[in-house]
């Protein structure tokens, strides 16, 4: 019994990587450029929560989430707009990820300075405790909100990229960005929505996350190796793969805690590894 | 009126030349072919046009305005309208949603949606699938409906008859006297200089990133056309 | 300084737009040797461990630049071969309760052998891809090593081998090691890349299809660089952490490691043999500038560093070596090599027929296409 609740909560949890890798599934299949601050940002957003849960404290966490999101859309806006439309034209396929790289630790070491290195954890009250029962299974009621979002936010975007102008411009961009032009489209302006969306997306995630565990300013890397593992395994760019292969990993490190209590990420990280030798173009093809 | 007026136009590919001094013009309700071997730069004069190549010096007016300088996003809205070699046509995307691209920047005309597909029927019947379920023609017939989406004054075609059967050619060029008849202007990239020179009203040649020739397509001969695409 | 400043002071300091010639060349490494060899009796212990930790930095940075600037490959895990060569290191001076030093040639061996499985599938990935990759596969070995309670778990080793090493000669052999390996990691770097398998990593970094199409062995040579720049970091990380006395995964794994290296060679010059001197160089001073004398914490000169890394890379990709280049006139360990001198025949000829080639010949004036 243990263990299919250990799998269930493993799925739910899924959702939740799922939607840590989505944000960069989707700047890395319209942009091309694997931002390396992904992590850095997830954690920010975390951090901004707990800074404004003081600030509203009769205000539950979970409703800062579109507060919190609105922000980090304008932060992946700028950060897009100001360093990394700079180096999308250029040739070299490093000059994105370095650049990236260096934000994040910028990013990293500005939030020890000003946060400090002291774990942190964003309390949702009883909501983390609770747990529903279903015929002899008991499965957290925080967990399947958290699905629940995870889906729901996963439609939305699959039905805003496939079915609105909007979308349709992003698709284009991505395929062929000098071809948009000639359609009066202008490249930079589509690339600073899309990270500001992927940036959006990532803040719900850190936040969630948040709740469930706590961090420090150094949570960033982990969170951007799954966010990464997400994004491979899901099949570099399709977004339901995504949420499937942040399901597979959910699984893998759960049942591995299981197994395991020390271990922390280690067999999602070994199923990473194995995944990549077995079928390095995803686990889930679909067409982009 | 002129409706495109290009004058000792110089383009650069970094520190390669690819364009020395061209200069041409199209008359309003025109079709000017543009032939000349691989190579020769008649590619990159049309992507002068619209603006994707970033160092070019000369002069180029369209309807007026004076776009050597300016942005290929605001020279699209002007009524310049390209279909690229190679189609380009958008893989992400429907045949429709790629036709609803082209539409984007639309001005007021006659192209639409339905009128696209009453001129390239097959379209409409694939206008679900995706671009690599087409065949070669119909992709060319997506790529040219495309472009007339935004009902263009003057309708780039980069090599439109490239890799396809006679037949299908035909087929396609015969979609051009349509457009010409809905008052668009067109010039016409080619290698096929039979093609060309048979649908077109003036001819200029291309060589080495030289105007080689220009002339009315009637009044010109095999032998000085062979001289002026091969250079011998 | 003016035009003519420079020129006078290049004259004096024998420096030219020619290349040194070779007894100048052979008397300066004579003269550095010397310093090296005399240095420990000369300055304390505090510059002698300051100067051993930049010369080890040095040393990484150039395998990471062969990595990433000649090879093509952007390794993000690289530090898991600096905690492999001190954990190898350290067990092995442990279990054969020999001096830590005589043990020295396993941990690169060890990171070679790692580094030849690892490729086996993290070649299957491509750029960033792969640069990931090997962060997570660092990641994994940390983690194990983390709960293995026989090579000290999360708390890590010490080494007490080290005992049987004279403490006074402790200090100086770290340095004049450290040194050594400084120097191999430039010159081996310099000799591999003017070999034949450096002329295929070159091409393979500048267009590998085609370098491919024209057949080379695009994978082989990754492969090679890959594994020499893993047995160099081994080598650093094992001589780093003995200096320490102590490896915990914690430190042996840190991420700041590469970040530390591509941050050096990002600012000093990617894809130059000078460049990562350069990015040591600045790299320590603005460690030392930072901290000492603004006494900020060590944070605020991550924080500086990764900024001025931000901004080379925005606005001088290439890094500052080709800037200084360009001051000093002439490189110093170029690898370039002299394209072979085109045929003067057909040029000799017409200029003896007195006539003027043809437009398509090789005597063409400019301009005339």
């Amino acid at each position: 019994m243990i263990w299919v609740e250990t799998i269930i909560n493993g799925v739910l949890y899924g959702g939740l990587y799922g939607l840590l890798g989505v944000g960069l599934a989707l700047a890395v299949g319209v942009m091309r450029v694997v931002n390396l601050s992904h992590g850095e940002f997830i954690v920010l957003s975390a951090f901004l929560g707990v800074s404004l849960v003081r600030v509203v404290p009769w205000l539950h966490p979970l409703a800062l989430l579109l507060p919190v999101a609105v922000i980090a859309f304008c932060l992946g806006f700028g950060l897009q707009a100001v360093l990394i439309n700079r180096v999308v034209t250029r040739p070299d396929p490093f000059a994105g990820i370095l650049l990236t790289f260096g934000v994040a630790v910028v990013m990293r070491n500005l939030m020890v300075e000003i946060y400090g290195a002291d774990p942190r954890h964003l309390q949702a009250g009883h909501l983390a405790q609770a747990s529903a029962g279903f015929g002899g299974l008991h499965v957290g009621v925080l967990p399947l909100l958290i699905l629940a979002l995870s889906v729901a936010l996963f439609t939305a975007l699959q039905l805003v990229l496939t079915r609105t102008r909007f979308g349709r411009i992003v698709r284009a961009t991505a395929d062929h960005r000098d071809v948009v032009r000639l359609m009066g489209v202008n490249p930079g302006r589509v690339y600073n929505l899309v990270m500001g969306l992927s940036l959006a997306l990532a803040s719900v995630a850190g936040m969630l996350l948040a709740i469930r565990a706590s961090f420090t300013p150094y949570s960033g890397v982990e969170r951007l190796l799954v966010a990464f593992e997400v994004v491979v395994l899901g099949g570099l760019g399709t977004f339901w793969g995504a949420m499937l292969g942040g399901i597979t990993l959910g699984v893998a490190e759960l049942v591995g805690l299981r197994l395991d209590p020390n271990a922390g990420p280690l067999y999602a990280h070994l199923l990473f590894l194995v995944g990549v030798l077995l079928r390095p173009n995803g686990l889930f093809r679909a067409r982009t | 009126m002129t409706l495109l007026e290009v004058q000792a136009l110089d383009a650069f590919y970094g520190d390669f030349q690819a364009l020395f001094g061209v200069t041409l013009r199209v008359e309003a309700g025109e079709t000017v072919a543009l032939i000349g071997a691989n190579g020769a730069g008649k590619t990159t004069f049309l992507k002068c046009l619209v603006g994707l190549i970033g160092s070019r010096r000369g002069e180029i007016r369209f309807a007026g305005e004076a776009i050597a300088a300016a942005p290929a996003e605001r020279i699209s809205r002007l009524g310049l309208s390209l279909v690229p070699e190679g189609r380009l046509l958008f893989p992400s995307l429907t045949v429709e949603e790629n036709l609803m691209m082209g539409g984007l920047s639309r001005r007021p005309g006659a192209w639409s949606l339905a009128r696209v597909y009453e001129l390239f029927p097959v379209l409409g019947e694939r206008r679900r699938q995706w671009p690599d379920q087409l065949s070669g023609g119909q992709q060319h017939m997506v790529a040219i409906g495309r472009a007339l989406m935004s009902n263009p004054k003057l309708l780039l075609c980069d090599e439109i008859s490239l890799g396809l059967a006679p037949l299908v050619v035909d087929q396609i060029y015969e979609s051009l006297g349509h457009i010409r008849a809905e008052g668009a202007s067109i010039v016409l990239v080619e290698q096929d200089v039979k093609r060309a020179a048979g649908a077109a009203d003036r001819v200029y040649c291309l060589l080495k990133g030289r105007v080689t020739l220009h002339g009315q397509a009637r009044g010109l001969g095999l032998e000085q056309l062979s001289r002026a695409y091969f250079g011998t | 300084m003016t035009q003519i400043r420079w020129r006078a002071l290049q004259a004096v300091a024998g420096l030219g737009t020619r290349r040194p010639g070779r007894v100048y060349r052979w008397s300066i490494v004579a003269v550095c040797v010397l310093a090296v060899i005399v240095a420990p009796w000369v300055i304390g212990e505090g510059a002698q461990r300051f100067l051993s930790e930049a010369m080890l930095m040095l040393a990484m940075a150039q395998m990471w630049n062969l990595l990433a600037g000649y090879a093509g490959l952007v390794s993000m895990g690289q530090q898991v071969f600096v905690g492999l060569g001190a954990y190898g290191l350290f067990f092995a001076s442990i279990s054969l309760k020999v001096a830590p030093f005589w043990v020295l040639p396993l941990a690169p061996l060890l990171c070679a052998a790692v580094a030849a499985i690892v490729a086996l599938f993290m070649f299957r990935l491509r750029e960033a891809y792969f640069a990931i990759g090997t962060w997570v596969f660092s990641e994994v070995v940390s983690l194990l090593i983390s709960k293995t309670e026989r090579l000290g778990g999360e708390r890590g080793v010490g080494l007490p081998t080290a005992r049987l090493v004279d403490p006074r000669w402790l200090e100086p052999l770290t340095f004049w090691i450290s040194a050594a390996i400084a120097v191999a990691s430039v010159f081996g770097t310099y000799a591999l890349l003017r070999s034949r398998v450096g002329l295929g990593l070159m091409t393979v970094r500048d267009n590998d299809v085609a370098a491919a199409s024209i057949g080379v062995d695009v994978w082989r040579n990754r492969f090679i660089a890959f594994v020499i720049a893993a047995a160099g970091c081994g080598l650093a990380g094992a001589v780093s952490f003995t200096a320490t006395l102590y490896v915990a995964p914690g430190f042996a794994f840190d991420p700041n490691w590469v970040v530390a290296m591509m941050i050096i060679v990002i600012i000093g010059g990617i894809g130059t043999l000078e460049g990562p001197i350069l990015g040591v160089i600045i790299y320590f001073a603005l460690r030392e500038t930072l901290t000492v004398v603004f006494g900020l914490s060590a944070g605020w000169y991550l924080i500086g560093l990764g900024m001025v890394a931000i901004a080379a890379i925005l606005f001088e990709p290439d890094g500052l070596w080709p800037l200084v280049r360009g001051r000093l006139g002439g490189d110093w360990l170029s690898v370039r090599r002299e394209p072979p001198t085109p045929p003067r025949i057909a040029a000799a000829t017409a200029a003896a027929a007195g006539v003027r080639s043809s437009p398509h010949g090789l005597g063409a004036t400019p301009g005339d296409r």
